[in-house]
């Protein structure tokens, strides 16, 4: 199986000198190729910072990040714009949709930035719209839909490029249960059926449950590391809220 | 912390924010300033001919100048209140009172105008005399630029520009007044919904520019009375506003939807972003954009015509006062008096001496004309050819018997064809005689006297007439270098009096003539560039909050994989839009009022304007582009980190 992330020694300090704060330290990562993999850990852990530099959009202080084969330290900012645009897909707690586009504008605007012709990108448009159910919103703006459509059109968007890696940072944060178990149900599928390779940032354990693979971090470091393997998903659910109450307090209050 | 303080610091915050604005306050105090010092000096006044004008004119200035900036201080601090209800939204939740926060801002519009006032003066004292300088240099003078400090400048300055500034913080604390705390913490983002397309409102818009258009391009009627101007000018004004407020807030509208329906260019690179934006904020923008666009209208116009005057003036008033010099006979003693003044000044040699003899007559036309032609003035055909050639003129007469030529009254339009086969009656004391008009010449010989209508005979009917209506001559000189022949031009008028309603020295005549035009040159020059600065600075101001408004947009952008490059790409595109569409559409109504009124002027004096007035419309692009570049720049520092 292919290795799609490949993360060494990740260092992330924050401020100059003399007020400095390390945000990571030293965090090994890999993520192979069909995966599903969360990141937990307290508020103020490093969860997004580790996500932000993974989507290129931040920088490690040191260290050294492989995606797909590619060493995201030796690009320049045109590469890798290019790159998150080809390679990679977002989701955000705050959907990050654009509020002067269509739902359907906003979806395809990673193809006719890449400049794809348009009967393919119409195809493909309508293909995400019907896999997250949103075909009868894609006319309408962000204002006058719901969360949980919103983060439907968000995820459209991030797979609509057909990316290598997904990268999620607490995309429930913001839904109702029910929303947010349509969401982590589309993932799923998305993972089981598309094979996509999915990294996704939560702090709530049952969106965590989703995952075949959970991280925990704590202070900038790897705390430890659950694997789902056979188990089903409410027992999973149940040992990640072990590893959570072990982590200590700052977890918990955040749920 | 004092108040005082809090608003000191918030000023030092905001100031990168203000420093647009405050660069056009200050610099519209510097004009301001520069206008009442040119009121009152008395030193330039002195040196020049048309010195209670320029005063008048500079008074007159100064008040719209005011009236204008006034506007625009008042605009940009209701708007930057608005911008700042969260801030003050803030301070109310900390808990400080609405009176609290109503005097802060009190306060810094208070150290914010006295700042710009300080800075204004030394500026202006500075400034003034480089400013006067140009005047001078305009009106082709030479007189010493030397005054100092103007305290009545200074005075009157401060006083209208401390009244404006209290006034907008009056109205700045009584602001803070009328909002609820919950309407300081949300506002912004409700206004901003998609815009519908109305094709009715659009084609109106449009039909109301092209009659406004049709009305003013019109050719002139035959008869061109007040009420025909009022009436037809007066609606064509009408539906010019309306019709340029209708096409920014609809017409556009629909042209951007037009454009989202060509799905395989609107699909395409980052034009999605950028259209969608400008349609979104196309309503906000519509009323900014139509007094912007009328503005620039008006300014370029008023400035190409002024240009036109300007460039124009040596060949007007060459024919307004065709010689250096001419005055009527007076005998002998007289006359040589004034050639020995004449021929007195070395440095005008002469170039030619002639007299004109001119037979008044009374005379009736074949047909109506509404031009009044009596007494009718005769001259004959020999006496214009000498002057033309004297004058290095082409154009001669040859005429025998009784035909006659007529030179065209100065200051009309008539044709050829108005006088072709027509004829005039002129009455001699031996009884009255007929003579054909068989050419139209424009020649003129004799400065300007109303009625301006002189006739060309040929010689032999000149000599029969002349022996029972004594002529009168004339005595006319051209001198080397007339332009510049000041002190015995004034000599020469002293002397002569007014044989004429316009100066009887070719030099005085173009010398007010320029400083007249030099002076409103100068004034809508700067008047045009504060229009400029103030529109210019609200373009950019709104600009930069959207910019403000827009990080988050652009941020998602920048995750979504568009690099720096085409987000700054995108910028300039939309900037471009934002900037050249008002300028655009001022543009093109100015070029329709120029038009308009270069087909007055050309008519009259008969010299191309296109130069003067690609000149103006040039000099409006260009510090708009500067702009254009200050606000990309700074939009681009605000999302583009
Ligand atoms: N731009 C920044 N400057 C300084 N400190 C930062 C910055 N971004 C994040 N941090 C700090 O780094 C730590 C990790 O932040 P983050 O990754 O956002 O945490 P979380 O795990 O809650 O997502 C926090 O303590 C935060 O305060
Ligand atoms: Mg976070």
């Amino acid at each position: 199986m292919k290795t799609i992330v490949e993360a060494k020694q990740i260092k992330k300090v924050y401020g100059a000198k003399g007020n400095v704060f390390s945000a990571l330290e030293d965090i090994d990562l890999t993520v192979m190729e069909g995966e599903f993999v969360g990141i937990m850990g307290p508020s103020g852990a490093g969860k997004s910072t580790l996500l932000n530099i993974l989507a290129t959009i931040d920088e490690p202080t040191a260290g050294d990040i492989v995606v797909d084969g590619i060493n995201l330290t030796k690009m320049n900012e045109e590469q890798l714009s290019a790159f998150r645009r080809d390679k990679l897909g977002f989701l955000f707690q705050d959907y990050n949709l654009l509020d002067t586009l269509t739902v359907k504008e906003n979806i395809i605007l990673p193809l006719a930035l890449a400049k794809l012709n348009v009967e393919e990108l119409e195809r493909r448009a309508d293909e995400v719209a019907d896999k997250f159910g949103i075909r009868d919103i894609l006319n309408k703006y962000p204002y006058q839909i719901s969360g949980g459509q919103k983060q439907r059109t968000a995820a459209s968007r991030a797979i609509i490029s057909k990316p290598n890696l997904i990268l999620a940072d607490e995309p429930t944060g913001a839904l109702d249960s029910k929303s947010a178990t349509d969401l982590l149900e589309s993932l799923k599928d998305l993972n089981e059926q598309d094979k996509a390779t999915i990294l996704m940032v939560t702090h709530d354990a049952y969106a965590a449950s989703y995952c075949n693979r959970v991280l925990f971090i704590k202070d900038g470091k790897i705390f430890t590391e659950l694997v789902k393997g056979k188990r089903s998903r409410k027992e999973f659910f149940n040992k990640v809220l072990d590893v959570l109450s072990a982590l200590g307090g700052g977890a918990n209050d955040v749920i | 912390m004092t108040l005082f303080s809090l608003a000191r610091k918030n000023i030092k915050g905001n100031f990168n924010n203000y420093f647009v604005y405050f660069v056009t306050l200050v610099f519209s105090m510097v004009i301001y300033y520069t206008f009442t010092t040119l009121q009152y000096s008395e030193k330039i006044q002195e040196s020049i001919e048309l010195s209670d004008t320029m005063s008048f004119m500079f008074g007159v200035s100064s008040i719209i100048l005011i009236l204008f900036v006034a506007i625009f201080i008042l605009y940009s601090n209701s708007f930057f209140t608005r911008k700042r209800k969260k801030e003050v939204g803030l301070y109310a939740i900390l808990g400080l009172r609405k009176k609290t926060i109503a005097k802060m801002l009190f306060y810094e519009n208070l150290i914010m105008g006295i700042i710009a006032i300080v800075i204004g003066i030394i500026l202006g004292t500075l400034l003034s005399k480089l400013f006067a300088m140009i005047l001078i240099k305009l009106m082709g003078s030479i007189a010493e630029v030397d005054f100092g400090i103007s305290i009545l400048a200074i005075t009157q300055t401060v006083i209208v520009f401390m009244v404006i500034i209290l006034f907008t913080s009056v109205q700045g604390y009584r602001l803070i007044y009328r909002f609820t705390l919950i309407e300081l913490f949300y506002d912004e983002k409700k206004g901003e919904q998609i815009p519908k397309v109305s094709l009715i409102t659009a084609v109106i818009g449009v039909i109301f520019l092209v009659v406004s258009y049709w009305l003013i391009l019109k050719p002139f009627p035959d008869e061109f009375t007040t009420e025909y101007l009022i009436k037809n000018y007066g609606i064509a004004f009408v539906a010019l506003v309306i019709g340029t407020h209708l096409f920014f807030r609809s017409v556009t509208v629909y042209l951007l939807r037009l454009s989202q329906k060509n799905k395989s260019r609107y699909y395409r690179g980052t034009r999605i972003i950028e259209t969608s934006r400008l349609l979104f904020r196309i309503r906000g923008n519509a009323r900014t954009f139509t007094v912007i666009a009328l503005l620039s209208a008006a300014t370029i116009c008023f400035l190409g015509a002024t240009y036109s005057g300007y460039y124009s003036n040596e060949k007007r008033a060459k024919e307004v006062v065709p010689f250096s010099y001419s005055h009527l006979s007076k005998g002998p003693e007289f006359d040589s008096q004034v050639e020995s003044i004449i021929k007195a000044d070395h440095r005008h040699p002469i170039k030619a001496q002639l007299d004109i003899p001119v037979i008044q007559v009374k005379g009736i036309l074949s047909f109506q004309l509404d031009y009044d032609i009596n007494p009718v003035k005769l001259i004959s055909e020999s006496t214009f050819n000498k002057v033309a050639n004297a004058l290095n003129k082409d154009e001669t007469v040859s005429l025998s018997g009784n035909q006659a030529a007529v030179i065209q009254p100065r200051f009309t339009e008539y044709t050829k064809s108005v006088f072709k086969g027509e004829n005039i009656t002129i009455q001699l004391p031996q009884g009255s005689s007929e003579l054909p008009f068989v050419h139209m010449v424009e020649s003129n010989v004799l400065p300007f006297d109303y009625p301006d209508f002189f006739l060309v005979v040929s010689n032999e009917m000149f000599a029969e007439i002349a022996k029972k209506e004594a002529p009168l001559t004339y005595k006319v000189y051209e001198v080397e270098n007339e332009v510049t022949a000041q002190a015995t031009s004034k000599k020469v008028n002293k002397l002569v009096g007014n044989d004429f309603q316009v100066s009887s020295s070719f030099y005085t005549e173009y010398k007010q003539g320029k400083e007249g035009n030099a002076i409103t040159l100068f004034i809508f020059g700067f008047l045009g560039l504060v229009f400029l600065a103030a529109t210019g600075s609200i373009i950019y101001f709104k600009q930069l909050t959207e910019a403000n408004e827009a990080k988050g947009h652009y941020e998602i952008l920048r995750k979504i994989g568009v690099n720096k490059k085409d987000i700054r790409k995108s910028i300039k595109r939309q900037s471009l839009f934002v900037f050249g569409l008002p300028l655009t559409i001022g543009i093109l109504h100015s070029c329709v009022a120029l038009y308009f009124t270069s087909n007055f002027i050309s008519n009259l004096i008969g010299i191309n304007l296109i130069f003067p007035i690609l000149m103006a419309i040039v000099f409006f692009v260009i510090i708009y582009a500067v702009y254009y570049v200050l606000t990309v720049n700074t939009y681009n520092r605000i999302v583009n980190k």
